[in-house]
């Protein structure tokens, strides 16, 4: 009897067996297939290709650690996989139980411990060297909210040869290779994480709090990041770029940031535009230099429409690439590809041109005019009611073709 | 006989008129009088309409039976807890009218007997041995009575004494509980010491304390609090219109232990002796920046740390505003400010701007009343 019941486990396990060998092959397929989806040519958001120093810092720490853990892994699971297959139920006797191996334990617990100390003793000395803020050459300041990053230069000697007029621009920030650059981030509303991959880690923005990361690029180019913290509705739409250009280039790109005002020639589409942007734009939106019919300044108050209290400063919204928190191009997909697969030498030239009216992307940027939610989900139904009527992003303005129109002239001169 | 069910609606009935009578002559307001009168008179009808079908028990008339027969069960025995639940509904609905707290009071109320009537006669069926019956109620309730009547007790102690000690003055407080925890030291101390003490002298040492306590607090909170300095926010400061004054208003000599001060900072200015206004931030500052830079519409939580030998306040002026007074629109200065701040001393501020410092033609500034040199430009994008 008992010979017969060992005889059916045996049965049973080797039956089992053969079905899990049938499908190993199945299963292997599918984990190179998962491991093959997480390979790509052209990632702009690879934290395995660092762009800068302080990537390369983390660069430097992840991949031996990553190994170390990769080694750890496989001998586990190799062990695990053995002891499954070897040991597994053929209906023999059980074995002589015993409890206890101090030697054994004593080795599998002074192991993991001095791998762990391995580990610790150059992260912590990399998290100090990322740190660092005394070389510190060029100071920017973000400020998050939903959905997009404020960008703001504050008045300094830095940033190459100084900044003498605050700069405010969003959701691309532009600095000059080889500099270290510290950024200064915190958030209107509620949690966001800064994330530019290719030039440093990621670093929380809170409410009431300044934290900094540091970013420094070795080479010209446009590095693409994206909020990393959950913080609402269109936390997938919050995107943000680092536009790293040569010094000299970076010095134009000032000189534009703070140039006059200057309006649209009369009776051009571009001028009507101005008018309709007045009045049904700069409410929310400011533009640096801008008067009303009697000259007085035009002043935006976003504090009285939108949750947050602020909205993108649109001065020179044409010298930028994208709108609406970087999630949309503002130039066709085709010069978008000029722009960004320019080598490193021409790259700022290439950014400085702006947005000329054959690259406008105006199939996207009509259609934010046009009804902004739809193209970008900001708020739920009903929640204006928890916000006293603040909208959380830009309302559906009810703009006619003919608005649109002149408002995309006005904002195409804006560069 | 009046039955049980009589006279707890026509004790609810009193109650009620009472209550309407009380607050008619009180508040003077018709709905609530009207409310519990009509309540009274719902109650009375419906003790009226219980009397005369006897709590519908119709052996409820048949005294003579009642009072020569041995009973089945035992009667029930007497209870105030029908009596406490309805002086539950009256105070409820009297809550109703009056205040929340009153209504919260009757709910308790209405709970408690409620529970306790139930348990009691839940009890009163156990068995028809009285004795064991109290047995099986006690062990049921006891355990949530008696936690519950300490809390209860503790917390009437506890009331009592925060209001005495909000209604002596501050140095006074520190002397008097300063006394008192002294005798109670040596009363312990004689307690423990003097071995042969009666416990019904302890409980009565006790209890005589408790109850000074409790009526000193009465007694207390009846007069009221004494007059306690409020800490000026900002806001209030700048109504006021006094954050151009160096003087006048009462300097905060606890502004250092104010949670702000130890909060997250978006910068901290200091005041020197020289009359020099610097400004720190959290990392390093742009080389060569003048002024201090914070975004607009964000709550910047900033410091202000007074190294003068004087009282000082740190303010912000946005240039102006226009309010209305009256009816009319008036033009007035748009600044914040904190209080006088001792010298040593740290306060913060919360500096929330929605409109850029361009919008202003002066810009944002920083300044300390009455120290001219003490200004730095606040840069806001």
């Amino acid at each position: 009897m008992s010979n017969s019941r060992s005889e059916m486990a045996s049965l049973r396990s080797t039956t089992t067996f053969s079905k899990m060998r049938r499908k190993l092959p199945i299963g292997i397929v599918a984990g190179l297939g998962l491991l093959a989806a997480g390979c790509a040519q052209d990632a702009p958001q690879d934290t395995f290709d660092p762009a800068g120093e302080n990537a390369q810092k983390i660069q430097d720490l992840q991949v031996p650690v990553f190994i170390l853990a990769g080694v750890v892994g496989v001998i586990v699971l190799g062990v695990v996989g053995f002891v499954l297959v070897r040991y597994r139920d053929r209906g023999q006797a059980i074995p002589e139980q015993s409890h206890g191996n101090p030697a054994l334990e004593i080795v599998l617990t002074i192991l993991p411990a001095l791998i762990l100390i391995g580990v610790a003793i150059p992260t912590v000395g990399t998290l100090m060297a990322l740190d660092e803020t005394d070389d510190t050459e060029c100071i920017i300041n973000v400020t998050g909210q939903q959905w997009w990053w404020e960008v703001d230069y504050p008045v300094q000697d830095g940033c190459g040869s100084g900044i003498s007029e605050v700069i405010v621009t969003s959701g691309q920030m532009v600095i000059p290779t080889g500099t270290n650059v510290l950024v200064r981030g915190t958030s209107r509303d509620v949690i966001h994480s800064w994330w530019i991959p290719r030039l440093n880690g990621k670093r929380d923005m809170v409410p009431g709090r300044v934290h900094h990361v540091r970013l420094q690029a070795d080479e010209p180019g446009i590095y693409a990041g994206q909020c990393t913290e959950f913080c609402g509705l269109s936390h997938a739409n919050m995107r943000m770029e680092v536009i790293a250009m040569e010094p000299d280039d970076f010095e134009i790109w000032k000189q534009g940031q703070t140039a006059d005002y200057v309006a649209p020639a009369e009776g051009t589409l571009a001028a009507e535009g101005e008018s309709t942007f007045i009045a049904q734009c700069s409410g929310c939106h400011q533009v640096n230099g801008l008067t009303d019919s009697d000259g007085d300044p035009v002043i935006a108050k976003p504090a009285t429409a939108v949750y947050s209290g602020a909205t993108p400063n649109l001065s020179w919204l044409m010298t930028r690439n994208t709108f609406a928190g970087a999630s949309f191009n503002l130039l066709t997909p085709e010069c978008r590809a000029d722009v960004w697969d320019a080598p490193p030498e021409t790259v700022g030239e290439k950014y400085l041109e702006g947005v000329s009216p054959e690259c406008l992307n105006s199939v996207e940027l009509r259609e934010w005019l046009r009804d902004a939610p739809a193209k970008k989900p900001m708020y739920a139904s009903g929640a204006l009611e928890d916000t006293n009527g603040l909208t959380r992003g830009m309302p559906d303005l009810g703009l006619s073709e003919d608005q649109i129109d002149q408002i995309v002239a006005y904002l195409l001169e804006r560069q | 006989m009046l039955t049980t069910g009589s006279k707890l609606l026509i004790g609810s009935a009193v109650l009620a008129t009472i209550a309407a009578i009380v607050y008619g002559i009180d508040q003077g307001g018709a709905i609530g009088t009207v409310g519990l009168a009509s309540a009274a008179a719902a109650l009375s009808f419906l003790a009226g309409v219980n009397l005369l079908t006897r709590d519908a028990n119709v052996f409820a008339d048949d005294e003579n039976v009642i009072d020569s027969c041995e009973a089945a069960d035992p009667a029930p025995g007497n209870s105030i807890w029908p009596m406490a639940f309805a002086l539950g509904a009256v105070v409820l609905c009297v809550g109703l009218v009056t205040y929340p707290a009153v209504f919260i009071v009757g709910i308790v109320l209405l709970l408690a007997a409620g529970a306790e009537w139930m348990t009691q006669a839940w009890a009163e069926q156990a068995s028809h041995e009285a004795a064991h019956n109290s047995e099986v109620r006690s062990r049921i309730a006891n355990p949530l009575e008696f936690p519950l009547a300490a809390a209860i007790g503790v917390g009437i102690v506890v009331f009592a004494f925060s209001r005495i000690m909000l209604w002596l003055e501050k140095v006074g407080t520190v002397v008097a509980f300063g006394v008192l925890a002294g005798i109670i030291v040596i009363v312990a101390f004689l307690f423990a010491y003097r071995g042969g003490l009666r416990s019904r002298t302890a409980i009565g040492a006790i209890g005589v304390a408790v109850v000074g306590l409790v009526a000193g607090g009465a007694a207390a909170g009846l007069d009221g609090e004494r007059d306690i300095h409020p800490h000026e926010t900002t806001a209030e400061l700048a109504d006021e219109g006094i954050c151009e004054d160096p003087e006048e208003t009462e300097a905060d000599h606890n502004a250092a232990q104010s949670v702000g001060a130890t909060a997250a900072v978006a910068a901290e200015l200091t005041l020197s002796e020289s009359g020099e206004l610097t400004f720190e931030v959290n990392g390093p500052i742009p080389a060569g920046a003048t002024a201090l830079t914070l975004p607009s519409s964000n709550l910047n939580n900033v410091l202000f740390h007074n190294e003068s030998s004087e009282d000082r306040r740190l303010s912000v002026d946005f240039g102006t505003k226009t309010v209305t007074h009256d009816g009319e629109d008036e033009v007035v200065a748009n600044q914040i400010c904190t209080t006088l701040v001792e010298d040593g001393g740290v306060q913060n501020m919360f500096v929330e701007v929605g409109l850029p410092s361009s919008t202003n033609p002066g810009g944002y500034f920083f300044f300390v009343p009455g120290v001219d040199t003490a200004t730095l430009e606040l840069v806001v994008p």
